[in-house]
């Protein structure tokens, strides 16, 4: 690890230990349940079950989905295992994290129409997941991401076709950005 | 004289796709109801529009026909007012029951209704039960209530977020369901006599698909909080959620059994999801439920214990299916499309959603009929029992 790393990685390594100490809000810790956490990615370096973070005090709808917007990361049908051709944008992202620290990330998941609503807000809980364990396993600390799901009820694109599908069934990677 | 033939022409075919259509048997409560043999019960009360109400609540049922004053076998009569209504069943000249009921007029109304539902066939009626639903009609997915007939709908929220999976205690006097209002997929509170709402789930992940126990004391969801969509159940009181299930799939949507010792629940552990029960008192064996159908979600129990509808994917399309608990078989009920179902007191009947519009479904008959709310993009019901 050279000099050039060593500072972003402390300021990363900070944020994560001031994440720590928020207030947790409503969250109990049910004490060494890690819960079980399933296998998003075959190749995934790190695959421990990781809880969701404490929320951050601003809402998801605030967040910048632009910056990252052409690393938002796109899944097969009824699916939540990060397809191995789109693992590069999480470099992308990993890289792009390391390089701005301060912020924290929404991962936003969501699904085609093709399922029913609780299920379709299930799926898309587990895209963001997925992408938030992989992003882990590139070294981005856990606290700094935070996953939502909104279904299949804010579609990218509108209609019935393979394509307008394909482009719904997503995770969207959000800047926090900081007030 | 040629549209004349048309239409005499058209009666005809009616007539007679009617007379060749085929019988269903039904055995309910102790009185068979036959199609094309229901029970005729004369329906003649003075004051308001009672008389028009208690009529389409008794045809809704589709185990009774109501027919004018004097002709049916049984007569329902009475005397109706702004603030209630006073109702009589007779029989041949003897009286089955007499009976105040208090409220609004259609209120009242609905009341007498069931009260003639259950003494005529055993059944306990819906025609009094509310329904809730989401509806994007707006723009936004709001909460609605109504009346199972379809009247008085009315926007429970109006935060121009998206609302969603509703469920109406009992007696419609709470409801549970999750919003986004925090930009947060959070779990609400409302009480319906005093008109308050509270979140009173909101962990992170996502907090989702609430649902009463039967007693009203406490609710199972779906949290993502320890890392993955799972089943807890809590107590409305407060307190610590209780682990349910613990799989490297989703679990969602759970439906608790009448007597509150069981869950049913749709999991893709398996790969596609199905329907699983289990335990409701902590982490225990997963019993999976084969309905015949690859894709299986938003299970609902019967009250009565014995049923569980669910909505299946068959195709590209849902429909509802109806799982039978004693013999361990499933079947669909619908072929024109359906999802969501959530079943009325009478373990019979059921709402569910399609393309946006409310339907009652017969479940021994299969006939649906529309529940109009006077608002399109309608889903995810829920009804009071």
């Amino acid at each position: 690890m050279n000099k050039k790393c060593l500072a972003p990685l402390l300021i990363a390594l900070t944020f994560a230990l001031a994440a720590c100490d928020e207030d947790k809000g409503h969250y109990t810790d049910l004490g060494g349940d890690n819960g079980t956490m399933p296998q998003s990615d075959n190749l995934n370096p790190d695959s421990s079950g990781i809880p969701p973070s404490p929320r951050p005090d601003v809402s998801p709808d605030s967040a910048d989905y632009q910056t990252l917007a052409s690393d938002t990361v796109y899944f097969a049908f009824d699916s939540s295992t990060i397809p191995a051709a789109e693992r590069g944008k999480l470099q992308q992202v990993a890289d792009w994290f390391k390089a701005n620290p301060g912020h924290g990330l929404f991962l936003a998941g969501h699904a085609d129409k093709r399922g029913t609503p609780e299920y379709n807000r299930a799926l898309g809980e587990r895209r963001a997941l997925s992408v938030r364990e992989y992003l882990v396993g590139l070294g981005l600390p856990a606290s700094a991401l935070f996953t939502n799901s909104y279904g299949a009820d804010r579609p990218a694109v509108q209609g019935d076709t393979e394509e307008a599908y394909a482009k719904n069934r997503r995770v969207e990677i959000g800047v926090i950005v900081q007030k | 004289m040629k549209s004349f033939s048309v239409t005499l022409t058209v009666l005809l075919v009616i007539s007679l796709t009617s007379l060749l259509a085929l019988r269903l048997h039904a055995q309910e409560g102790g009185v068979e109801v036959t199609v094309g043999n229901l029970p005729r019960v004369g329906v003649s009360i003075s004051g308001g529009e009672a008389t028009q109400v208690v009529s389409n609540d008794l045809r809704r049922t589709g185990m009774m026909t109501p027919v004018g004053g004097g002709t049916g076998e049984y007569l329902a009569s009475g005397e109706a007012s702004e603030s209630g209504l006073t109702g009589r069943l007779t029989r041949g000249g003897s009286e089955i029951f007499n009976q105040t009921f208090s409220g609004s007029p259609r209120g009242a109304a609905h009341e007498f209704a069931d009260a003639i539902t259950k003494a005529i066939t055993g059944l306990p009626g819906f025609s009094s039960s509310k329904i809730a639903f989401v509806s994007s009609a707006t723009g936004s997915k709001e909460l609605y209530l109504a009346d199972i007939d379809g009247y008085n709908a009315r926007a429970y929220t109006h935060d121009h977020v998206i609302s969603a999976s509703p469920s109406l205690n009992h007696d419609a006097t709470k409801l549970v369901y999750a919003s986004y209002k925090s930009g947060y997929l959070d779990i609400y509170l409302v009480d319906l006599t005093s008109n308050s709402r509270t979140r009173i789930v909101f962990f992170p992940g996502i907090n989702s698909g609430p649902s009463f126990s039967p007693d009203g004391s406490q609710i199972a969801m779906t949290l993502s909080k320890d890392g993955n969509p799972e089943i807890y159940t809590m107590s409305l009181g407060g307190g610590t959620p209780v682990r349910i299930t613990r799989t490297r799939g989703s679990e969602t949507s759970p439906s608790w059994s009448p007597t509150g010792d069981r869950l049913v629940y749709s999991s893709d552990d398996h790969g596609s999801p199905q329907l699983f029960i289990s335990s409701s008192s902590g982490v225990s064996e997963m019993d999976h439920l084969v309905t015949g159908n690859s894709f299986c979600t938003k299970p609902d129990w019967s009250p009565d214990g014995k049923l569980i509808a669910f909505t299946a994917r068959v195709a590209g399309q849902f429909q509802i299916g109806v799982y039978d608990v004693a013999s361990r078989n499933g079947h669909l009920v619908t072929t024109a499309g359906g999802q969501d179902p959530a079943w009325t007191c009478d373990s019979r009947h059921l709402v569910y959603s399609n393309d946006g519009r409310l339907y009652l479904l017969d479940t021994v008959t299969g006939h649906s009929l529309p529940i109009d709310v006077g608002l399109g993009g309608c889903g995810e019901p829920t009804v009071s029992r």
